[in-house]
């Protein structure tokens, strides 16, 4: 298993773009966040915005660079024919998966994490500013907040690696991993009927792992902020499952 | 571990297509076996059960006595050349031959190594997108000779190489035979393999139609046909269809025999007193061995009356 | 052979490239299937009733105007009828009004005007809800305005009471004018009322639409509120010439029933005292936006969700050739480059834009079918309006995929492009109507980039004579819909620039 984790390192740090791609992740986190925390304002002299989620609001952005990196790592290798020398090289199919997930979504979680710290550092210089107090880690629903979005990557991450090992077409993946991410929330709006509606949006991976960053009014959440980061995770379990055993019964290539 | 490929009864269907119809055959060690058919014989679809890449229907394919899925750092037991293209473009060579040492647990000096024994030099640190078909080929070699296996699989390793190359590839072959281990390399143009394989496994339709050495092989597409020429031309006809063997006119003073060998016949004339000025054995080539083998085995004809 | 025969077998070529590959072809299906299938399962989750007294009722629905939409006509109304031409002549004197807190803490009550308070003279076709009318009128903050059939609006000097008006009406066309003294009057506008019948409706009105404050909710959903609000207009030296006979009676239009049978809900009134006439109002005769039902577009919802598969199938139309090198084979074959990108876009726009127009055109009458048997309000709109959200629909998606397949002869790798091509037409549109970005940011969103192609879609046009919350949320684009594709073409059109330039320059 070490080999095939050394081996799968090796191979995500020398392609073209797994750089450019998680430093484009940090970016656009830090930037995104930094922007929206700028124009926060207190309605009717209440200052009472989830200032936290709206600093970590790059999420929604970066993560489809953490996707495009997770279907690329898998998709890069069946667009090119490349994956029949990885199954030569370690012919257990089982563990060729769980390399990579690993190996991608470690990775994820490095990038992640320095995104949020970056954001939170921003917070903390922004937000007093615009009323509200400065972002500290220390604060409960703060620090659940900053390390749920680091998950959030990293599940992402893995979501990517599962739906592509299944799928293998990387146009084909990439776009049904975004389309599962940015539009089936899509589909809680289409449906006014309220109990429909929040078991739409609960389960929606984007709305429901996103609701690990709620700091306010979380009673009002369809979902408690980890139960929605269990979502997602299930979403991925599920990816994960479903391309590890059409790995191993499929023919390669 | 013991260095041999053992194919047995495979079968697989792709669809309605059979792609391989009770393939069996053993690769032994310390010889070169080439692996011949025409296109569509299913010649990779053997090499890809054999490594684990596909599942056949039936039978099973052995390396060294073990299911290669089985095997723990398969790169030291089986080096394999399936597809050169198959690489990353945006990697470089040296990058690639480097996750796949990292993969058997090896370093970066067998990486080297091997790139000066394929004489990849320099060109290893460039992008693999640039490669020529030949550079493709000796990174591919590279790979399969990374982890030092006691069994080598090629499929159409000259294919783009320059003649330098494939002088170099027979060669390289003969002597990782010579070290006694096992090597099994496919071609559907046998004229590549004349003079590097001892043995041949002649595939056609998914099933081997031939397996044997390529002496015997010669031998055996030969038929024993030999021409005698004669000024006594009945006279020679006569001896030879009273020992047996089937005479038929072929020119003014020629006559062909089949059945005896040659030394039979020359014992016979003498015998008989019949005089004769030449006796030529008929000695097929390999390539022509190969296309009477195949005749039946080929699917796709090029006058299309394959129907 | 000449250039035109040699573009029809390029085309021919790429068709039958295109159509021989399964996946391809499936995909174009698939993208067209979910169309009219999440049409059904939105109208399926949307149920509709309202709360009668304990028992669970349909919901008025507003009526409908005469060009078709539907309106808000509900206003107190002093009239008599008028048989033939005539006119009415008043003095505004004051404009006052209220504005309430909305439940349930509605127990404080300001003193105020919104800016659409509305007090003047009316001719209307007749006491029908959605009837034909004209009128001239002050309004709480946009001055003297000429307002008819709902959506007819044409602004007079600004200034509110006291303030002379008068209508007239001379066959099918309404005049209207205004003075600050009764003696100097000017004409604010003449409109024609084709569907006026001879006996008119004629006299003062009062009426003051809600007020409304949007709230962000927490799940990127928004809190509108509407606040009551009341026009308490005074008129006096009233003068009607024609023939008008009787007394001045007193109509409330449209009254909103109140909670027990019979009673009404803050009803209007009006008081004569020696020819002066006291008249109290609320509402609007307006049209209604999309807060008053469900707009036609939100049955193709589903082309959000076409739109990555025919993305996909796009994209990968291209760079499939880039895979194993068929492209050298295609260029061998056409050797101009251009060409082959030309033929290609046009095989691939061709077919979506067929296989969009049959999704959209089966979507959005099932859906509306659907939505209206569960009860729900489909805002009505023109034919033509319909035709035009149809097309524009199956259009978006055409050039969409011109896009997606420029893109990927620019990028050759397929995840690359898809990515981009999602990250410029999708992603925009997903940002600014989820309402997670400042409406500043989301509307010049739309504006920029592709995704304002979204607008051709919007079939409720956005009013500037009615307060509304105008923004993508609520179905409402900064672009007019032709505009908005436009700006969609446009980067299409760069893109395959683009596209042409690079795929002459390298190799294949």
């Amino acid at each position: 298993m070490n080999r095939a984790l050394h081996a799968e390192w090796t191979k995500l740090r020398t392609v073209a773009g797994t750089g450019p791609l998680l430093l484009l992740a940090v970016v656009l986190t830090v930037a995104m966040g930094a922007a929206l925390a700028a124009t926060l304002t207190c309605p009717w002299g209440r200052c009472a915005q989830d200032s936290v989620k709206l600093t970590f609001s790059g999420l929604p952005v970066s993560q489809a660079c953490v996707a495009l990196l997770a279907v690329l790592a898998v998709g890069g290798e069946y667009g090119t024919g490349m994956i029949g020398t990885t199954l030569t090289a370690i012919p257990r199919r089982g563990r060729v998966l769980a390399a990579k997930a690993a190996v991608v979504a470690g990775l994820t979680a490095v990038a992640g994490t320095v995104a949020v710290l970056a954001s939170a550092l921003a917070g903390r210089l922004i937000l007093p500013g615009r009323g509200y107090p400065a972002l500290s880690l220390a604060d409960g629903p703060t620090l659940r907040a900053a390390a749920g979005s680091v998950l959030y990557l990293a599940l992402v991450a893995l979501l990517g690696v599962g739906i592509a090992m299944a799928v293998r077409d990387p146009a084909a993946s990439i776009a049904a991993v975004l389309g599962l991410l940015y539009l089936f929330p899509l589909l809680a709006h289409m449906v006014s009927d309220p109990g429909w509606h929040r078991v739409l949006w609960s389960l929606a991976p984007m709305n429901a792992g996103l609701a690990v960053q709620t700091t306010v009014n979380v009673a009002s959440l369809p979902i408690p902020p980890w139960a929605g980061l269990g979502v997602l995770a299930a979403w991925s379990a599920a990816a994960l499952l479903a391309g590890g055993l059409l790995l191993r019964a499929r023919d390669a290539s | 571990m013991e260095a041999t490929i053992e194919v047995t009864g495979l079968r697989k269907r792709f669809g309605r297509t059979v792609a391989l119809d009770g393939m069996t055959f053993r690769v032994p060690p310390g010889r070169v076996t080439g692996f011949v058919g025409p296109n569509g014989a299913g010649k990779s679809t053997t090499m890809r059960v054999i490594l684990g890449l596909d599942a056949p229907d039936e039978g099973r394919a052995l390396v060294g006595g073990v299911p290669y899925r089985s095997l723990e750092e398969p790169l030291t037991r089986v080096g394999a050349l399936l597809d050169a293209g198959a690489l990353q473009p945006s990697r470089t060579g040296r990058d690639h031959l480097l996750w796949l040492a990292h993969s058997q647990g090896l370093g970066a000096a067998r990486v080297d190594e091997v790139i000066g024994l394929v004489g990849l030099g320099g060109t290893a640190r460039r992008r693999a997108g640039g490669y020529s078909l030949g550079m493709r080929q000796r990174l591919g070699i590279a790979a399969a000779l990374l982890g030092d296996p006691p069994v080598l699989m090629l499929d159409e390793p000259f294919n783009g190489l320059d003649p330098d190359g494939i002088v170099w590839i027979r060669g390289l072959l003969r002597s990782l035979a010579a070290e006694g281990r096992a090597v099994l390399v496919s071609s559907h143009l046998m004229s590549e393999l004349e003079g590097t394989a001892g043995q041949l496994v002649v595939a056609g339709r998914g099933r081997v139609v031939a397996d044997m050495g390529v002496a015997e092989l010669i031998e055996a597409a030969s038929h024993d046909r030999v021409t005698i020429r004669t000024t006594a031309r009945s006279r020679a006809m006569e001896t030879l269809a009273g020992a047996g063997a089937t005479v038929a006119v072929t020119g003014g003073d020629t006559v062909t025999a089949s059945g005896p060998p040659a030394e039979r016949v020359v014992e016979l004339l003498t015998g008989g007193g019949v005089p004769f000025s030449e006796v030529t054995a008929h000695r097929a080539t390999l390539e022509e061995a190969y296309m009477e083998l195949t005749r039946d085995a080929v699917e796709f004809r090029a006058d299309g009356a394959g129907r | 052979m000449s250039p035109a025969a040699g573009f029809a077998r390029t085309l021919r070529a790429e068709w039958t490239k295109f159509r021989t590959v399964r996946g391809w072809v499936l995909g174009t299906v698939v993208a067209a299937l979910l169309v009219p299938l999440l049409a059904a399962v939105s109208a399926a989750g949307s149920h509709a009733s309202c709360d009668r007294n304990g028992v669970e009722t349909a919901c008025p629905e507003p009526p409908l105007g005469p060009d078709g939409r539907a309106v808000h006509d509900k206003f107190f109304f002093v009239h008599r009828t008028l048989d033939g031409d005539g006119s009415i002549t008043v003095r505004l004197t004051s404009m006052s009004g209220i504005i309430t807190y909305p439940p349930p803490d509605h127990d404080e009550i300001v003193p105020g005007l919104v800016p659409w308070a509305k007090a003047g003279v009316i001719v209307k076709a007749s006491m029908e809800p959605g009837s034909s009318y004209a009128a001239v009128m002050a309004t709480g903050e946009h001055g003297v305005r000429m307002q008819h059939d709902y959506t007819g609006d044409v602004a007079g000097r600004p200034g509110g009471a006291p303030r002379w008006l008068r209508l007239t009406r001379a066959g099918e066309t309404l005049t209207g004018y205004e003075s600050a003294d009764g003696r100097q009057w000017a004409e604010v506008a003449a409109v024609r009322l084709p569907d006026l019948p001879a006996e008119v409706e004629i006299g003062m009105f009062a009426a003051s639409p809600g007020d409304l404050t949007v709230k962000q909710a927490d799940l990127g959903g928004l809190i509108e509120q509407m606040r009551f609000t009341e026009t308490t207009a005074v008129f006096d030296q009233v003068k009607v010439e024609g023939a008008a006979p009787g007394a001045w009676r007193h109509t409330d239009v449209s009254p909103t029933p109140g909670t027990n049978p019979g009673e009404v809900h803050h009803p209007g009134s009006a008081v004569e005292s020696g020819g002066t006439f006291t008249v109290v109002g609320s509402g609007d005769i307006a049209p209604v936006g999309t807060d008053g039902g469900m707009a036609v577009e939100l049955t193709l919802t589903g082309i959000l969700f076409a739109l990555v598969v025919v993305v996909v199938v796009a994209v990968l139309f291209v760079t499939a050739e880039y895979r194993r090198g068929l492209v050298r084979v295609t260029l061998a074959a056409s050797p101009r480059r251009g060409r082959v990108l030309a033929a290609k876009a046009l095989v691939i726009g061709g077919v979506v834009f067929a296989a969009g127009l049959a999704a959209s055109a089966v979507a959005m009458p099932v859906g509306k079918h659907l939505l209206r048997g569960n009860g729900n309000h489909v805002l009505p709109v023109p034919a033509l309006t319909e035709v035009r959200v149809i097309a524009g629909v199956a259009a978006l998606l055409a050039v969409s995929a011109v896009l997606a397949l420029a893109l990927g002869t620019l990028f050759r790798r397929s995840a690359a492009a898809v990515v981009t091509a999602l990250a410029l037409i999708l992603l925009p549109h997903v940002l600014a109507t989820a309402s997670v970005l400042p409406v500043e940011l989301s509307l010049w969103l739309l504006r920029i980039t592709p995704a304002a192609a979204f607008a051709v879609q919007q079939s409720i046009p956005e009013y500037p004579q009615v307060v509304d919350f105008y923004v993508p949320q609520g179905g409402y684009y900064p672009l007019p819909p032709w505009a908005g594709l436009g700006v969609l073409c446009c980067y299409a059109a760069l893109a395959l620039a683009l596209a042409v330039v690079r795929l002459n320059r390298r190799d294949a």
